[in-house]
This record gives C-alpha cells, sequence and structure tokens, in this order.
C-alpha cells in the first residue's frame, strides 16, 4: 500500500496518506491528548488540547481535523503545547462544577484522566460555577449539565450513529448548553430512542444511567467505535 | 436580452438622461443613517414644493445612498453645482429651493459644514472632507438611486460584467485581479486574485460565489452603505467572480439588521434578472449566473467564512477548522468563493480600467483604496474612501475635522473587536495591512473609532472583550472559557480590584486564547487587550497600583 514519510517529534515514520495526525500518533504509539474526539464519530476540533506544531505553518492546528501530508514535519510535545494543555485543563475544570469526589464517575472520567496527565496539582482561575440543571426527567438516564464539557461527543454519536437527532447544542459562549429536542426535559423527548449511547460517548460524569451510584460509573466508549467499524464491514 | 440589446439600452438611457429638460437635480441621502435622521419626510415636502411651484419639468429629485458626513444628516446635494445642505429640515426646503434652484445662489449658513467651517464650500468636492478622498468603491453612493437598475447603467454600469464576458476569459479575469494586487477587503487581507484562481483550479461541477455581508464590528458600516447605496455594483462583483472561478450559483449573506440593505439588495437582482444580467445565458453568452440572498439572525461569529457557510446550509453558525478552506471545500462541500461586500464592489472598476490602474493606488504592498467607517470622537464622523497609506493623521484631522470639543486625540480603534487602538505617537502611520499590524492592530474591515482624553482604555479593552465574550460560540475552550476569564480579569482591573498576578495571568491567557482557539474570533479576541497594553500599560499599571496600596502592607522602616 502507499504510504508517506513524515515526521512527528524527530521519528520518520510512513504513514497512509488522508489520515488524520491524530490516527497517525494513535498508530504509532505516539499519546496525544484529546477530550472531543472519538474514533468512529465525525472530527470538531473543539477542545483544542490536540493542537500540534506543524513546520512551516505558523499556527497551532488540532491533530483530529488536519490530515497528514507528504514530508510533514510535527510536534506534539513542545514546551508551548503543553503549556496550553495545562490551561485548557484548568479552564474545563474551572468553567462548570467538576468536583470529582461526589461525581458518578469518579476513577472512570476522561477529564479526571486529563488533569493527571497534564499534572494539574491546583487550578488558577476562579471558578466559574454557573448555574446548571440537572435533568433526571428520563426513566432511565440522567443528564448532569454541571459535568458537562461541551465536547459534543453525545450531539454527534446521537444524530451520526444512533440517527435520532436527539441531542443539540442551545445558546453562544459560556452560555452554551446541551439540550434534549427543542429543549423541553429528556423525559418527554420524541426522538429519543433511549438507546444510551450518549451515555457511553461521554467523556465525564454528565450522562449517566440511574442504575449507578456515585464513583460506580463505567463507561465503554469504544463502544461507539466498534459498532462503526462494523457497520462498515457490513456495508462492503 | 442579449449583448446588442444591452448595449443600446444603455445608449438609449444615456441620451434620455443628456437630453432630459430637468437642469437641476436634488440628491437626498436615503442611507439608513439620514432616513433615520428624518430624510423621508424632507423628500416628501422637497417633493410637494416642487409640485406647488410647478417645476416638476425642471427638477428632477433622486434618492440615493450614503454621500458620507452621516453625522450632518439629513443631507441633501444640489447637482450641477455640486452644493450639499446639512441638517435639512422640513421647515428650510421652502429657502432652499427659493435661493438655490430659482435665485441660483447658495444659502452659506445651510451649507455643509456651515457651523464648523470659517467658510463653508459651495462645491463640497472642495471641502476637505472630500478633497482627501479618493472613491471607487463609492464611487456612485449618493449619485444615483439604487433601485434603478437603469441609473447604474448610465454610471458604466454592467459594463465590467459584459466585457468580462465576450472579451476576456476566466483565466484573463483572474489575470487582471491578480495584476490588481487587491487583497480582500474583510479584514484578513488575503490576496483577492489568488483566491479566484484557487477556486477555478479546483476542478468541480457545483462552484459557489458567497459575499459576505454580515458586517457586525461595533462601529462598522461600510458594507451596510455600500449595499444600501450601489447594490448593483456588488452583484456585478459577484457575476464576475462567477465567471471567473466557473460558479453558477452565489449567495449573499447580509445580516438582518440591515433591513435596507437587504431590502435593496434583493430588489437590485429582481431588476437585473429581469434584464437579463442575472440568470440564464447572461447577454446571450453560455455563462449563467444566480444570486439569492440569506439573511443573517445575528451571530457576529456568522462574518467568520466557515461559520457563515454553515448557516447558509441551515446549521447552527458555528466555525470548523481549516483546512479544508472554502476555495476547496466550501458550502455543501463544493469549492466556494467568499469575498466580502466591499471586495466585489471593487471589481467592476478594476474590469473597466485594468489591474495596472488600480495598483497604482496606495503603497506597494496594499493597492486600491479603502473605506473606513468613522465614529467617535470625532466632528465630522461618517463614510470615507481613501487609498491605501494615507496616514492616520490625514484621516482624523484633515478629512474627519479633528476632535469633538477641541479635546486631544488619544488613539483611534481599527479593526472592532479584533483589532486594536493606535496611540497619538502613531498618528503619521500610513494606513495598510502591514503597517497596522505591526502595531499591533489590524486594518480589519475599516472601522475607525476615534477616542479622546475621556477615554479609558482599560474599560475599552473590556468594553471588547465583553463582546466577545458574550459573541463566542461556545465551541472551543479557549474561546468559550478564556475570554469569560479574560473578561472576569479586565473588570477586576477595571474596578481596581485586581493584583500584578491577576495581570500576568491575564497576559498568559491572552496569548492562549490568540494561539489556541479554533477560529478568527477567538483568534482576534485579545488583540484590544494585548495593544491597549502595549500602547497604554501605565492605565494598567495605576489601578494594579491602587489595589496594591489597598491591600499591601508596605514595611515601615523602623530604627534597628
Amino acid at each position: 500500500m502507499n504510504t508517506i514519510d513524515i515526521k512527528i517529534n524527530e521519528r520518520s515514520l510512513k504513514v497512509l496518506p488522508g489520515i488524520t495526525i491524530l490516527q497517525a500518533c494513535r498508530d504509532n504509539g505516539i499519546d496525544i491528548l484529546t477530550m472531543c474526539h472519538l474514533k468512529g464519530l465525525s472530527d470538531v476540533g473543539a477542545c483544542r488540547l490536540c493542537l500540534v506544531e506543524i513546520e512551516g505553518i505558523n499556527k497551532l492546528l488540532s491533530a483530529c481535523t488536519t490530515r497528514v501530508a507528504s514530508n510533514m514535519v510535527i510536534r506534539t510535545d513542545t514546551e508551548k503545547i503543553k503549556r496550553y494543555q495545562r490551561i485548557t485543563t484548568e479552564l474545563f475544570f474551572a468553567e462548570r462544577n467538576h468536583v470529582c469526589s461526589v461525581c458518578v464517575a469518579n476513577g472512570n472520567c476522561e477529564l479526571q484522566e486529563l488533569g493527571y496527565k497534564v499534572g494539574m496539582d491546583h487550578i488558577r482561575y476562579p471558578f466559574l460555577f454557573p448555574e446548571c440543571k440537572v435533568d433526571t426527567s428520563h426513566q432511565y438516564f440522567v443528564m448532569d449539565h454541571n459535568r458537562c464539557i461541551m465536547c459534543t461527543r453525545c450531539v454527534r454519536a446521537c444524530s451520526e450513529v444512533e440517527g435520532a437527532f436527539n441531542w443539540d447544542v442551545k445558546n453562544r459562549g459560556f452560555q452554551v448548553r446541551v439540550i434534549s429536542d427543542f429543549d423541553t426535559p429528556w423525559g418527554e423527548s420524541i426522538t429519543c430512542t433511549s438507546c444510551g449511547k450518549c451515555l457511553q460517548a461521554c467523556p465525564t460524569g454528565a450522562l449517566w444511567s440511574k442504575d449507578v451510584v456515585q464513583g460506580q460509573l463505567e463507561k465503554h466508549p469504544e463502544m461507539i467505535t466498534e459498532l462503526v467499524e462494523k457497520r462498515k464491514l457490513l456495508l462492503t | 436580452m442579449n449583448r446588442q440589446e444591452f448595449k443600446d439600452l444603455v445608449i438609449a438611457e444615456t441620451e434620455k438622461t443628456k437630453n432630459s429638460t430637468c437642469k437641476h437635480k436634488i440628491c437626498i441621502c436615503c442611507g439608513a443613517g439620514c432616513i433615520s435622521s428624518g430624510s423621508e419626510a424632507v423628500m416628501k415636502k422637497l417633493q410637494e414644493e416642487i409640485i406647488e411651484r410647478g417645476l416638476q419639468s425642471e427638477v428632477e429629485i433622486i434618492p440615493t445612498g450614503c454621500m458620507g458626513p452621516c453625522n450632518q444628516g439629513p443631507l441633501m446635494k444640489y447637482l450641477p453645482e455640486n452644493s450639499i445642505y446639512q441638517k435639512v429640515d422640513c421647515s428650510n426646503i421652502s429657502q432652499i429651493v427659493q435661493s438655490q434652484v430659482i435665485e441660483k445662489k447658495p444659502i452659506e449658513h445651510l451649507l455643509l459644514f456651515a457651523d464648523s467651517r470659517e467658510r463653508p464650500f459651495s462645491n463640497a468636492d472642495e471641502d476637505p472632507f472630500f478633497s482627501k478622498q479618493l472613491k471607487i468603491v463609492l464611487k456612485n453612493c449618493g449619485q444615483l438611486n439604487p433601485e434603478r437598475i437603469e441609473d447604474y447603467l448610465v454610471h458604466e454600469g454592467y459594463r465590467a460584467l459584459d466585457k468580462a464576458l465576450f472579451e476576456m476569459s476566466p483565466e484573463d479575469v483572474i489575470a487582471e485581479i491578480k495584476q490588481s494586487r487587491m487583497r480582500g477587503r474583510g479584514g484578513a487581507g488575503y490576496p483577492t486574485g489568488l483566491k479566484w484562481e484557487t477556486v477555478y483550479k479546483y476542478v468541480n461541477d457545483q462552484k459557489y460565489v458567497i459575499c459576505n455581508g454580515d458586517e457586525g464590528d461595533p462601529g462598522a458600516f461600510m458594507d451596510r452603505s455600500v449595499l444600501e447605496g450601489n447594490p448593483h455594483r456588488v452583484l456585478e462583483g459577484m457575476a464576475i467572480g462567477g465567471y471567473a472561478v466557473g460558479a453558477s450559483k452565489g449567495y449573499a449573506y447580509i445580516r438582518g439588521e440591515y433591513p435596507l440593505a437587504i431590502k435593496r439588495f434583493e430588489a437590485a437582482i429582481k431588476q437585473a434578472k429581469k434584464m437579463g444580467l442575472l440568470g440564464p445565458n447572461i447577454l446571450g453568452s453560455n455563462f449563467s449566473f444566480d444570486v439569492e440572498v440569506r439573511i443573517g439572525a445575528g451571530a457576529f461569529v456568522c462574518g467568520e467564512e466557515t461559520a457563515l457557510i454553515a448557516s447558509i446550509e441551515g446549521k447552527r453558525g458555528t466555525p470548523r477548522p481549516r483546512p479544508p478552506f472554502p476555495a476547496e471545500s466550501g458550502l455543501w462541500g463544493k469549492p466556494t468563493l467568499i469575498n466580502n461586500v466591499e471586495t466585489f464592489a471593487g471589481i467592476a472598476p478594476i474590469i473597466n480600467n485594468g489591474g495596472e490602474w488600480y495598483s497604482e493606488i496606495g503603497t506597494p504592498k496594499s493597492a486600491g483604496t479603502k473605506v473606513f467607517a468613522l465614529a467617535g470622537k470625532i466632528n465630522y464622523s461618517g463614510l470615507i474612501e481613501v487609498p491605501m497609506g494615507t496616514s492616520l493623521r490625514e484621516i482624523v484631522f484633515d478629512i474627519g475635522g479633528g476632535i469633538q470639543g477641541g479635546g486631544e486625540f488619544k488613539a483611534a480603534q481599527t479593526g472592532g473587536p479584533s483589532g486594536g487602538c493606535i496611540p497619538a505617537e502613531h498618528l503619521d502611520v500610513k494606513m495598510d495591512y502591514e503597517a497596522l499590524v505591526n502595531l499591533g492592530s489590524i486594518m480589519g474591515s475599516g472601522g475607525l473609532i476615534v477616542m479622546d482624553q475621556s477615554s479609558d482604555m482599560v474599560d475599552v479593552a473590556r468594553f471588547f472583550m465583553e463582546f466577545c465574550m458574550d459573541e463566542s460560540c461556545g465551541k472551543c475552550v479557549p474561546c468559550r472559557v478564556g475570554t469569560k476569564m479574560m473578561h472576569d480579569l479586565l473588570q477586576k482591573i477595571c474596578d481596581n480590584n485586581a493584583s500584578r498576578i491577576d495581570l500576568e495571568r491575564l497576559e498568559e491567557l491572552a496569548v492562549y486564547v490568540k494561539e489556541a482557539s479554533l477560529c478568527g474570533l477567538g483568534g482576534s479576541a485579545p488583540n484590544p487587550l494585548l495593544s491597549t497594553l502595549r500602547h497604554f500599560r501605565n492605565e494598567y499599571e495605576t489601578r494594579i497600583g491602587k489595589y496594591e496600596e489597598k491591600h499591601i502592607e508596605v514595611p515601615q522602616t523602623s530604627e534597628v
């Protein structure tokens, strides 16, 4: 198969043309942080954790949305990138209520893991703690907006994999919220199929099932990936 | 209508104008600015007056687009003498008609700038406000009735489209635009010819042209005035763009806050279609081009090209990362040419007069003219067009007539919430893309807000940050949370409640948001902050000093 040469962090690699930089990193065991990317869903480049430096381009580009090109020289580990990852993480934690000790996802949370990975020992920004609702109207599931980081993985899983289009986003700026249908209680949704894919896609304790208690939530986002891959096989 | 019929029509219309019995023409500014100060009532009164005096066959009344000195409205221009009357009131009409039309004597104390100049000019073109300007984009604004295509035809209208379609290949058109060295007037200044060529090179059976009229900077009204004053010029530019890149469909995205611009632009499309200047086989050629208006729903971020495209597609107006650029994958994934209103309005003169002519105007790196919307603490605010490289001093003092109330110039803010402030020591800067970037500001789309000593620069930075915070789409973290954090820190500084650590944090965040954000909104949101920090750091320091005075105890030297 045709491959192209690229360089990531001084390592010369042969990769398939047309894949994203993020894919190239993952295929070659190079760690790259991300919150909004979930393999199988479309990429939006929203969390800005996967920013990389590319030689000859004076902007930082998101690895999940940028495709490799021949002889691309990429760096994922510069001081600047690490510093920015740390700031992004702190901003995530400062934006809404992310008190791990009382969260269902404690110990099973991608955001918590991110905090450990970037070595966040304290947060330099004031906690904004906006007023957020907890929607418990659904028969089986809960949406806790306090834990939501607006990665929109649930929105994409619902529309792209389940095809239900229950989730969407309202408002703008730091007032953005994920909404069910036209901003009605989730339990009243006429589109939700109660499939639970959004729960699996969610990286934090924002979406969870009513049968778990604090610290007990297990998530399997890879389920979404597997489902998409298997469907692709069926189609070919 | 085929080409010959078009030519005949132009000749007929021109003859009609020449042979008109009307020796006097009175233009009344019907731009949104003058309408809001009552120009429609003035026009009605004038019409009644003319009928009363039985002068219908001698005097033609033309409702026009913006004439320029907006804060002196309602404006009324008398041709051929070119005398402009300011702040015209229904009670003045009879006097003006009597004196100017019948006795041929201008009324000095009602002329433009009569209240501030020692002697007003009876020919407005001699006034420094106009004599320092060079109008290319705005040439016919304030001269013709924007709601009549025939008026535009008499003023060289659609001549460039005709020339492009029948005398030039798409490659020739692109070469001409490249030679003109024109740069995109939306703010970033990307070479227009290069953009056109890129779209042209992508092979696809469907391409699109988009005109970005989602002007949202506070204090900016260039695009609105062009769309209101000469919508056909924009339409012609779009059609030429479509021909050059191989697109058959265009969209004009105009913000919903501009109802008059939308109305006039839609009327222009209808008229052009009726004459065969838009639609299938334009003027009998093989080229077909259709334009539709899309109305923006009030999000500033929809001025960002990828968000604008999402909005046209009917999606939530949020940007997406580039690459791929719209030239490769734009509207519905097709190659798309997207330019600003002012860019399209500048195309026809380039095709008519040649790229070389245009490239000789302005500075070596920024050719042509730029429309600015002068606002703030300036005597004559309004819409102006000057060659690139005109100094800020000339714009503020010669054209704008200096600072209101004889105050002292403190700074000029360019580029709106994405730009920065230029302090008094740089008044002699030659305004072009590079010079402004070097000063930590940007050209932007042309908003120019003048500030005097009463402006508090920290508060200015806070204001623009608040704007960006409210207008952030909320998609990416740096912009969504970063602008909120920066705003809160700026508010803290304004309240004399911030320490040195807060300032350090603010500076770090500013650079982070600038570099890490997904789109241009976040990428430029820290600019007003960074530029005021650069030029007016002392104002920040003073406020932090006030905090330290209150909260940090300085140890007293004590006897040992």
